[in-house]
């Protein structure tokens, strides 16, 4: 083998959401796979490695797309990704029994002049809709190799690898002939020939194409070489508007549906099976105007109490496994090291992972087998209330447990726009710590119905500040546009699989900051700063707030941990009756300060994670300055009363 | 009982009203296309029936009794002539119909209709009649995509997950409490959020 040969070959798979190209994926990489973010953008990227016949492969999972315009982050990343990376070859993965669809992903592919053969998956839904697919004739009509696929089997995978390798290798792919209209091809041809006079990264026809359909950041690419080429672009798109009476944009997109649709029926036969099927019966109860609601509370309630349940069992064992640990260090040096280093690891591994493993495992269920999306169909217009819509609905419901998994579900949404107002929200959800020192100071010694008035003001803060985020963020507000994918039985291995993955991300990311957060604080402790601290807050805790010096120690510990403040209260004061230390006032400005102030440790490490530092410093910020904000009018307001 | 003259005139009178015009004896005739003389008989006897006061040479105001019956049956005329319209009879029918159907339609039936072209005020002028936004189809009901209105990033999302023009789409079921509709396009189901829906414009037949 020459040197060359021995460079891994790169293949990137592309396709719509909800084809299964996740599990193709996974069915691949198995757990040599690595889920980051793509440089500087909070996109997920999944990337592993796999051995094949004696070649190493380096696959790449490009987000689930129906397009690639510049609207959204994740068509711009995978068209700059096969365009300019040039991956050695495309897996275009298409849905077979949604084939026309599909189709028009592909034709935008092959615009992009990448080397690419399809798998044709879901071959077994397809049959099931009664969906025969003629694939010599759709191959002619495409112009590349089709391998027919059921990914969640395995069948087709090996031979689809095979078909890979051959055509990296440099097996010649005939080019394709696909055309369009005859008047879009004139223009785009007048264009083509001026854009290939420049030096630009894509194809030519491509960058034509993109122009007349009036994309951005092509026009800006090519507006910064030249700029008479952009303008002559504007005319011919005007001159074909003149002609359709629609925007060019939507006249080429049309001009491709078209084509999708004719090589669609071309190749396809299609019986539609007698009775409805299993979709359509879940369908009409799931999203019953009725019984779709209990239905949906049910299944919340599943989540909430298995996912406590589960947590709250493994945190138990873990908490009694590792918990002796922690004391076992004498002196300052084994205080720092003990209660900081695996102080922070125990709250980790004891705390925050039990929960999350349960809630990756069930989000993972839910998104496989289709739910989801009703959940969300049913819920978007309560959503809709507080600026966001209704994909936000399960991550919002799962923010009462704990704010962690909340973020990190947010990722469910679509544009970064959405993602950030989902996730700022989510935040403000008062997870089970909130629950523990609200319920337990408030509720015991002031009255269950002060705790609950808490919960409504929070309720109306949310849905304010909710709307703020809504109005203030820049970018189109975008409403809810979704695919209702087919029910269907969850790939057990792919769930497993993705939920370890998403586990293991997590891990990497929040338990060094929770640990180098825990140290930190010991160490203030052990230095004996805790006092100073407290003093240096007192302007601030006992001028603005009215309360005890003391609950400045207390709220810096409540990074960490919320439910802290309130175990750290008891051992400070040397009572469990905080009747006797904080006046009822008192207790009410603290749980409102506790409620809103920070983020806890792990929850900024998954704000981290999902929007980067810059929006995660934000939101930090604004709540702790909102927290000190409400709780001085609560304090003021309530020394009036 | 009222009668179907009766409902005719406060109609005429209403709809004067509402354009800002006084009514008079002869502005009535003109707009029922009767003699100014029958006009005043009439008139003089819908106000000893309360229905409207009556100042001989000045003009007429209705009084609420008569003002609820002459809105209803204008707005009945209204609602039959888009109906009548969409099925494609000829103009010069659609409002010698309505004029006859406006007396015999029950209130609720005039609702339901109504209901179907709820959103119909959100066309945009010029559009051909049978033209709705996606929210005023039934659940089961199908339209041709005509035009998308809204944002250029939603309306492109919206064309690449194959709603472009001149498509069939239909509207499988929308959620409660205002919620999203589910539709059906190219063998896919979507749910599209109703301010999106309501700018989705759709032929029905």
């Amino acid at each position: 083998m020459s040197t060359a040969e021995k460079r891994p070959i790169t293949i990137a798979l592309a396709g719509n959401a909800n084809v299964g190209k996740s599990v193709i994926f996974n069915y691949f990489t198995g757990l040599h796979q690595h889920i980051g973010n793509w440089p500087g953008k909070t996109v997920e990227k999944a990337e592993g490695k796999l051995h094949f016949k004696g070649h190493v492969m380096d696959v790449l999972d490009l987000p689930g797309i129906y397009s690639l315009s510049a609207f959204s982050i994740e068509e711009r990343i995978s068209r700059e990704y096969i365009a300019i990376q040039r991956p050695d070859i495309v897996i275009n993965i298409v849905d077979a029994s949604v084939l026309e669809r599909n189709l028009f992903f592909t034709i935008q592919l092959l615009e992009l002049e990448a080397p690419m053969i399809m798998a044709l998956n879901q071959m077994d839904l397809a049959k099931g809709k009664g969906i025969t697919i003629n694939i010599p004739q759709l191959q002619k009509s495409l112009g590349i190799p089709i391998i027919p696929t059921i990914a969640t089997r395995g069948v087709g995978l090996g031979k689809l690898l095979d078909k890979a390798v051959k055509i990296a290798k440099g097996m010649k792919l005939k080019s394709t002939n696909m055309r369009y209209g005859r008047e879009i091809e004139e223009k785009i041809s007048k264009v083509t020939k001026l854009v290939e006079k420049i030096p630009v990264e894509y194809p030519p026809r491509w960058v034509a194409i993109k122009l007349l359909e009036g994309d951005e950041e092509i026009r800006k690419i090519v507006g910064r070489i030249d700029q008479k080429i952009v303008s002559s672009a504007e005319r011919h798109a005007r001159d074909l508007e003149r002609i359709h009476g629609e925007p060019c944009s939507t006249i080429i997109t049309s001009e491709r549906y078209n084509v999708a649709n004719k090589i669609a029926r071309g190749s396809q036969r299609i019986t539609p099976p007698r009775g409805p099927s299993l979709t359509e019966r879940l369908d009409a109860v799931t999203t019953h105007p009725v019984m779709g609601y209990p239905i949906l509370i049910g299944i919340m309630l599943l989540i909430l109490f298995t996912v406590f349940t589960v947590g709250g069992y493994l945190s138990g064992f873990f908490e009694d496994v590792m918990g002796p640990i922690q004391g076992a260090f004498g002196g300052e040096l084994g205080e720092l090291i003990g209660e900081g280093v695996f102080g922070g690891l125990i709250a980790g591994i004891a705390i925050v992972l039990p929960f999350i493993l349960p809630f990756y495992l069930i989000l993972t269920l839910l998104e496989d087998s289709g739910y989801l999306p009703r959940a969300a169909f049913m819920t978007d217009n309560f959503m809709h209330r507080v600026g966001i819509h209704g994909k936000a609905f399960i991550p919002f419901i799962l923010g009462y447990g704990c704010n962690v998994p909340a973020c990190l579900g947010c990722r469910i949404m679509e544009t970064e726009r959405e993602r950030t107002i989902a996730t700022f929200v989510v935040t403000l959800v008062p997870c089970a710590a909130v629950t523990v020192v609200v319920l337990g100071l408030v509720g015991a010694f002031v009255g269950i119905h002060w705790a609950l008035a808490l919960y409504l003001l929070n309720l109306v803060i949310i849905f304010i500040l909710g709307r703020v985020a809504f109005k203030v963020l820049p970018g189109e507000p975008m409403g809810l546009i979704m695919e209702m994918p087919p029910y269907r039985k969850p790939h057990v291995r792919s769930v497993l699989k993705e939920t370890w993955m998403r586990v293991k991300d997590f891990v990497y990311i929040a338990f060094p900051l929770i640990i180098i957060g825990s140290v930190v604080l010991t160490g203030l402790k052990v230095g004996g700063l805790l006092e100073p601290i407290g003093d240096t807050l007192s302007p601030v805790t006992v001028g603005w707030l009215g309360l005890p010096a003391i609950t400045g120690v207390l709220l810096i510990f409540g990074i960490l941990r919320k439910e802290l403040t309130l175990v750290m209260l008891a051992t400070l004061m040397g009572t469990a009756n905080f009747a006797t230390v904080l006046t009822p006032t008192q207790m009410i400005v603290f749980a409102i300060v506790v409620m809103y102030y920070i983020p806890c440790i792990a929850t900024i490490a998954a704000l981290v994670k999902e929007l980067g530092w810059k929006k995660a410093a934000y939101i930090t910020v604004f709540e702790i300055a909102f927290a000190l904000l409400l709780g001085g009018i609560a304090f003021r307001l309530l020394t009036l009363a | 009982m009222i009668t179907e003259s009766t409902e005719e005139y406060l109609e005429a009178i209403y709809y004067l009203y509402e354009r800002g015009k006084t009514a008079t004896t002869t502005s009535v005739a003109k707009e029922l296309k009767v003699a100014p003389a029958s006009a005043t008989q009439m008139l003089k006897k819908l106000a000893k029936q309360g229905y409207l006061k009556y100042v001989p040479y000045r003009g007429v105001t209705l009084t609420p009794k008569g003002e609820k019956i002459g809105k209803k049956v204008l707005r009945k005329h209204r609602v039959m002539e888009k109906f009548l319209s969409t099925l494609g009879l000829p103009k010069s029918r659609i409002h010698k119909d309505a004029c006859a159907l406006e007396h015999h339609i029950p209130d609720d039936l005039e609702r339901a209709i109504y209901q179907r072209f709820e959103g119909e005020r959100l066309r945009p002028p010029g559009a051909p009649s049978n033209v709705v936004p996606l929210t005023g189809l039934l659940d089961g009901q199908k339209g041709i995509v005509s035009f998308i209105g809204g944002g250029r990033a939603t309306s492109q999302r919206l064309a690449d997950l194959g709603l472009t023009p001149r498509t069939e789409i239909t509207v499988v079921k929308s959620a409660l409490f205002h919620g999203p509709l589910m539709v059906s396009v190219r063998g896919t189901t979507l749910a599209i959020g109703r301010g999106i829906a309501a700018k989705v414009f759709v032929g029905v037949k």
